[in-house]
């Protein structure tokens, strides 16, 4: 019994600076922004307690859902272009060769770039009159004339899911490549000897087995998908007229544009929730697809 | 010999003491200022450095982050001896209680008198002063008079109403497929309350509600500016890019020499002259409907003393000294930055180029609007005003896009 004990306290002692952690810096916070979120507290001081009324407001307010629908759309199109592309390109070149370590460093560089600096990158690239990206494309002959990307909305969109994609691609494929790496080359070999083609081991060895880390990298890729900020803000500061807001960027204008820091903690609230459901729901299929 | 040493060693003894004493004795100050007013600012705070045994040290700010970071120090007492911000901001940091009271200092400087009135009324929160004009910057009108020559138009006479500048434009635009007549950045809120909102006000209009029970855009003047703009724009006189530019380009296009006509500010003179020393440019006031009709939007910096500022007395004295002619002419005008005293605009500096002067003399003429919640209205990138301007220029509705703006401008101002 005693013995008992004393493991529970060195558990507990072994986990408590972790539960510390995660209390200061998660759910303290965390329970603040729940208060704030019921109060009409502003920017610049004061504020009183309302209840659920910042609640309600969400619920009137078209401009937060048209950027929520946004947001799902934006995240909707790019996690499978980079999971796809990612996985693609992992496939090509997770052998060990000169050339194929040397392209893995080539699309993996724009990764350790910071977002801000591509995203202002990509701006000036796809900029109408000096755009080197409008250049090419006219010069291939896709584009009659140079375009102004960031005009229209569809545009805008396509212009940042471009961007990010060069951007983001490098991290699937660094994952996916140590995934498929981590593969005991015996089954591989063994397939190879019971006459399985190339996509068949694809198909029925590599994919299954590396299902856990594109559960995870998918899950990361939409998260971060779903919390959008920087690149909208900077290539298109949600033009035309609003149609670009993503849920985040709506969240900052609250906050630090109109200075309305109640309101905006309860919008912060409401998307951790969506991102919470949204998460355990992809997490729930993929234990239900892996059990069947 | 032995006694003139020592009398000479003592001298030097007493002097360092002196000197000691006066180090010991002086305050370093700290003053917060945004990046995009630090350039200026920096020339005041090194003269005052250099003339006052107390000294200032600068810390830039990033313009987005300088009310969140203000804020939250008035909140937390963590906050500087001084603070210079964009003056659109005073009304609601007055309202707030984060600044301290200069009422009695400034009505006694004989120097505050002839400020710009428009620092004056941007300061003012119910009947008392919290801040002064500190690093100005003011709208204007630019063309280009190579362009013009080439168009058979006088290089010498600017546009003098807002269908002169659609006429001129015309004609500048028939130069060739890549010479357009007029630019405005479309997408950028700040950029056009800045360059195309005097254009309203000279011709009649007020452009912002005071509060709830306050009108916005009143008078004629919105619409016979968003009429001439929408018909440049369709007329294919303004380049295709400026519908969907959020002000990166706002400085820029201007200097390719291969645009007629711009709203700018006055910083674009120095930037012009550095950048295409060979442009032959010219500077008058931003237009209204009729000749004789003029404005322009008053902007910058002001300078106040956050609440808890622990030198209170050096940070008021700051103030007054910067509003001194040794400040205005040797840290401002010296460094090619316009005075915030209109008065000041013909000086030994400024002389050698009369487009200063026309610049430094705009600010006299110049408006800026008291309103609380002015980045809902019109910073923000969903705002009211940019709504207007791109409705009605770009989709031509334009007594659709003032209703819906009106309005809109209307319940901001009620919260």
């Amino acid at each position: 019994m005693r013995a008992q004990r004393s493991r529970q306290l060195q558990g507990w002692f072994f986990i408590g600076p972790a539960l510390l952690f995660v209390a200061v810096f998660v759910l303290v916070p965390l329970a603040q922004l729940v208060f704030t979120s019921l109060t009409d507290r502003s920017l610049l001081g004061g504020g009183r307690f309302i209840g659920v009324d910042n609640y309600l407001r969400i619920w009137r307010d078209a401009s937060f859902w048209r950027a929520l629908t946004f947001t799902a759309k934006y995240t909707i199109v790019l996690t499978p272009i980079l999971m796809g592309l990612g996985y693609a390109l992992a496939l090509l070149t997770f052998d060990n060769t000169p050339l194929k370590r040397l392209t893995r460093t080539i699309v993996f560089v724009p990764v350790i770039i910071g977002l801000s600096s591509s995203s202002l990158l990509w701006y000036w690239l796809l900029d109408e009159q000096v755009g080197l990206f409008n250049k090419l494309l006219v010069d291939l002959h896709v584009l009659k004339e140079p375009i102004v990307w960031f005009v229209s909305a569809d545009l805008a969109f396509w212009a940042v899911v471009i961007s990010i994609t060069w951007k983001v691609v490098g991290f699937g494929l660094v994952l996916f490549v140590s995934g498929i790496q981590s593969i005991n080359s015996d089954i591989i070999e063994a397939a190879i000897m019971d006459g399985a083609g190339y996509w068949s081991r694809v198909r029925l060895i590599i994919v299954p087995l590396t299902r856990r880390i594109l559960l995870l990298t998918t899950l990361v890729s939409a998260i971060g998908s779903m919390l959008a900020f920087d690149q909208f803000y900077i290539m298109t500061s949600g033009a035309p007229r609003g149609q670009t807001f993503t849920a985040v960027y709506w969240i900052y204008q609250n906050s630090f544009v109109s200075f309305k820091l109640g309101y905006s903690s309860a919008l912060s609230v409401v998307l951790t929730l969506v991102i919470l459901v949204l998460a355990a729901l992809q997490i729930a299929l993929t234990v239900r697809s892996e059990a069947a | 010999m032995n006694k003139r040493s020592t009398c000479a060693a003592l001298a030097a003894l007493l002097m360092g003491t002196a000197a000691f004493a006066s180090s010991a004795f002086a305050d370093n100050l700290t003053m917060w200022v945004r990046a995009s007013g630090t350039n200026a600012a920096a020339h005041l705070v090194d003269l005052w450095n250099s003339t006052h045994s107390d000294k200032i040290e600068l810390t830039t700010i990033p313009d987005t982050q300088m009310v969140t970071k203000l804020a939250t120090g008035v909140q937390a007492n963590e906050v500087p001896d001084l603070v210079s911000f964009d003056l659109i901001y005073m009304p609601d940091f007055m309202k707030a209680g984060f600044l301290e009271d200069l009422t009695a200092e400034l009505k006694a400087d004989p120097n505050f008198a002839s400020v710009a009135k428009a620092y004056v009324d941007i300061a003012t929160y119910q009947g008392k002063l919290y801040g002064a004009g500190f690093t100005p910057d003011v709208s204007i009108l630019v063309w280009n008079k190579d362009l013009f020559k080439q168009a058979g138009l006088d290089p010498d006479k600017p546009p003098r109403t807002i269908a002169e500048i659609h006429e001129d434009a015309k004609k500048i635009r028939a130069l060739g497929p890549d010479i357009y007549g007029f630019y405005f950045s479309g997408a950028c809120p700040g950029c056009n309350i800045f360059t195309t909102s005097p254009m309203m006000v000279a011709a009649g209009s007020k452009i912002l509600p005071a509060n709830g029970n306050d009108d916005a855009l009143t008078g004629d003047g919105v619409k016979q500016v968003l009429e001439q703009f929408k018909e440049m724009w369709n007329e294919g006189l303004i380049p295709k890019n400026a519908q969907a530019d959020s002000g990166a380009n706002f400085a820029s296009v201007f200097k390719s020499g291969k645009i007629g006509i711009q709203g700018t500010g006055g910083f674009l003179l120095a930037e012009l002259k550095h950048d295409v020393p060979n442009m032959n440019f010219g500077v008058t006031f931003l237009p209204g409907a009729k000749e004789g009709q003029a404005s322009s939007f008053v902007g910058g910096d002001v300078v106040a003393i956050p609440k808890g500022s622990k030198h209170l007395a050096i940070a008021k004295a700051f103030i007054a000294w910067e509003l001194t002619d040794e400040a205005q002419l040797e840290g401002l005008a010296k460094n090619n930055i316009l005075p915030s005293r209109p008065a000041l605009a013909d000086n030994k500096y400024f002389a050698t180029d009369p487009r200063v002067v026309v610049t430094a003399k705009a600010i006299g003429v110049g408006y800026v609007p008291w309103v609380y919640h002015f980045a809902d209205m019109v910073n923000s990138d969903s705002s009211p005003w940019i709504n207007m301007l791109q409705r009605a220029i770009f989709d031509g509705d334009v007594d659709g896009a003032i209703t819906e703006a009106r309005q809109k401008m209307k319940d901001i101002a009620s919260e």
